[in-house]
């Protein structure tokens, strides 16, 4: 990780998308209450959602990548990000675990690929997804589908000040009984993917009354089989259970 | 000569547009939409019916309230589940917010820096500190209601499910949206007179109109299918009212009204053809920008009926408001078998849904039908009218006016792919 000098400019950001809903370019924008401070201390010198102006080739301060890896154009380009940018950070699920796109990666590719067109085949050249540290050094994982106010900030804030950001490390539940919510796996019986999923969110689904569905992704070094053990002696039957942890770790468990 | 613009700025997903000009005639035009394809419809086979609507908002980061309600009305329909009328009240609530705050960031972050010669809008600062200001209010008010009944984030809430939502916002909560509301009063008429003060550029097209249509309603999340040209449906016949066609050129597919040519479907088609329903406030504005009595089909006026709607989807949510119940009690659906579909009013139009479900509550089948592939048909076609139409500017004014078009019509290329 190698920081910008400040001297008397902003830093410069790149936004990058690759295959993904853009919602984590969204997020940026819908992140109102620091839109307008983030958008005067920082040169968003690339950013093809909000700017017609600029370009892809850098270099940059900070890029910040969005989405799967599923084209063989996106592996080429990532490389360049990398290579023209201080500092990268992956942004979102399907950036970090592979997050929704990769649900096809448990079945064959040509069988999702014929549902979904009927003539075209012959044109695409779709793979199967993965993730942005399989082809270059990450330098911070901001977390979420879409992330939690509180990494977006740290990620902005980090290269602002010069430091190595400090992602929240720890388990939904941990944000759960900071918030003192009613633990809906204990108390209801529903099948939460809190104890292994990554925090970021506040514990939004059981603050709702819902089970978290793991929108952030498995944790680093989460306990899955207590889980899983957990969600069998819940009456959960292992197609359940593998559902529950393929939505957005399909790469993790169908490897 | 040739001309491309590159990578489509500020416009959702990843496209572009090439055109060819020989000897004062335009040759060739094409929109290439090259947006990653992630095979929905393939990846949604497999997964259980409760599983969809979490998948499907994922298609889109700016209208995923549109995919998540159109497929759990659908999956809904499939496995013969009807939901309570509280529960009706707050789908509205989290459509009509959704629309509003996905127009706002349309007009004033993608759309507006055309009409200043600037590539986005942090150029246009510092002239345009105040309404900036104002864009981030509103869209903070609208997200708010969004994602007060949407369980905390307005982007892929958590709590809107199959069956119903697993909490909603208190008494308090709701008071403190009704305010919110109430004071945006002046903001909202200043974003429309920023949009109504723009110079539009003329152009006529003869797509047809299509949009939903309900009994005494503004249609957004039910309704039967209704066109300017005299379609009439239902959403059950969806499938055999329209065609989807594949595109060697792009990753999207481009549907249309079977036998016949482009349509137009949005925010611009749904006040054509339902003007009457509109809340009496917007309907004056409607006038004021005369989006009616006597309407021109120029697609640039798709930005002026984004701007009539925010006003009318503000009044809609403040008198859902007064009515919206905190205790609507969440029914969990059992499994069912059987088919469904839907169609709803998503931010830029017509959305399809449909889905096959077995009896173990398996998706056997689904089916996702974008406004964007609606449109794309149309989108071409009448760049292709400007195109000729100013064929003696220079290429540089070409692609200005061709990627304005294009904005105008505020395409999503996530969407339309997915
Ligand atoms: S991580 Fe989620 S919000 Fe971000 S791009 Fe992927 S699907 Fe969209
Ligand atoms: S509700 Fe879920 S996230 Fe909260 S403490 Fe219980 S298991 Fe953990
Ligand atoms: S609780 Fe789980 S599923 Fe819900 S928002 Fe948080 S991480 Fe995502």
């Amino acid at each position: 990780m190698r920081f910008f000098s400040p001297g008397d400019r902003k830093p410069r950001v790149g936004f990058f998308k690759f295959s993904c809903c853009t919602g984590c370019g969204f997020q940026l924008a819908y992140f109102q209450k620091s839109l307008e401070d983030t958008l005067k201390s920082f040169d968003f010198t690339f950013f093809r959602l909000a700017s017609s102006s600029g370009t892809p080739e850098g270099p940059f301060d900070l890029a910040l990548v969005e989405g799967a890896v599923t084209e063989p154009y996106q592996i080429i380009e990532l490389k360049k990000i990398r290579a023209n940018s201080a500092v990268l950070y992956a942004v979102g699920s399907c950036a970090i675990t592979g997050g929704i796109p990769a649900i096809k990666a448990g079945v064959p590719e040509m069988e999702v690929q014929n549902k979904a067109y009927r003539t075209k085949l012959y044109g695409l050249t779709s793979l199967r997804p993965s993730v942005l540290g399989d082809y270059v050094e990450i330098d911070g994982s901001v977390r979420g589908c879409p992330p939690g106010e509180r990494d977006l900030q740290e990620a902005m804030v980090s290269v602002l000040f010069h430091r190595k950001p400090e992602f929240a490390g720890y388990s939904v539940c941990v944000e759960c009984k900071i918030k003192g919510n009613i633990c809906v796996l204990v108390a209801e019986g529903l099948p939460c993917m809190g104890p292994v999923t990554n925090a970021g969110c506040g514990a939004l689904c059981p603050s709702y009354h819902r089970a978290c569905y793991s929108c952030f992704g498995l944790m680093g070094q989460a306990n899955t089989a207590a889980l899983k053990g957990k969600f069998r002696k819940l009456g959960l039957t292992e197609d359940e259970i593998e559902r529950r942890f393929s939505l957005f770790d399909a790469l993790e468990t169908k490897k | 000569m040739k001309a491309k613009t590159g990578y489509l700025g500020r416009v959702e997903g990843e496209g572009a547009l090439e055109f060819e000009i020989h000897d004062g005639k335009l040759k060739r035009l094409k929109v290439n939409i090259w947006e990653p394809p992630r095979f929905f419809e393939g990846m949604l086979v497999g997964r259980r019916f409760d599983e969809v609507p979490d998948i499907v908002s994922r298609i889109c980061g700016i209208c995923p309230v549109s995919h998540m309600m159109t497929s759990i009305r659908a999956v809904e329909k499939a496995i013969g589940f009807e939901p309570d009328r509280g529960t009706i009240v707050a789908r509205k609530l989290m459509s009509y917010s959704q629309i509003a705050s996905s127009h706002l960031v349309h007009l004033i972050m993608l759309a507006l820096p055309d009409y200043y010669g600037k590539g986005s809008l942090m150029e246009l600062l510092p002239d345009k500190e105040v309404t900036l200001k104002k864009f981030i209010r509103l869209k903070e008010t609208f997200n708010g209601i969004t994602s007060a009944f949407g369980g905390g984030r307005a982007l892929h809430p958590v709590s809107m499910v199959v069956g119903g939502f697993t909490a909603l916002p208190n008494e308090n909560r709701i008071r403190e949206l009704r305010s919110n509301l109430l004071s945006s009063k002046d903001d909202l008429m200043d974003i429309f007179k920023t949009v109504s003060g723009l110079e539009l550029p003329d152009l006529q097209t003869g797509s047809e109109f299509v949009s939903l249509s309900a009994e005494g309603e503004y249609a957004v999340n039910e309704g039967q299918i209704v066109s300017d040209m005299g379609l009439r449906g239902k959403e059950d016949d969806y499938e055999t009212l329209f065609d989807e066609k594949e595109v060697p050129y792009s990753n999207a597919k481009k549907t249309v009204v079977r036998g016949r040519g482009p349509l137009m479907v949005g925010a611009l088609a749904r006040i054509y053809l339902q003007s009457d329903r509109l809340s009496e406030n917007a309907k004056k504005t409607a006038l004021e920008a005369g989006l009616i009595p006597d309407p021109v089909k120029n697609p640039f006026h798709n930005i002026l009926a984004q701007a009539v709607e925010i006003l009318h989807f503000a009044e809609g949510c403040q008198a859902l408001l007064e009515i919206a119940k905190p205790e609507t009690a969440y029914l969990k659906p059992e499994p069912g078998e059987g088919e469904g579909a839907a169609l709803t009013e998503a931010p830029r139009g017509l959305l399809y849904h449909s889905y096959l479900i077995d009896r173990g509550g398996i998706v056997r089948k689904a089916n996702i039908v974008t406004p964007t592939a609606h449109n794309y048909l149309g989108i071409e076609e009448n760049l292709r009218r400007l195109i000729e139409n100013n064929i003696n500017e220079p290429v540089e004014r070409l692609k200005l006016l061709a990627g304005m078009l294009i904005r105008a019509y505020d395409p999503c290329l996530s969407c339309s792919v997915h």
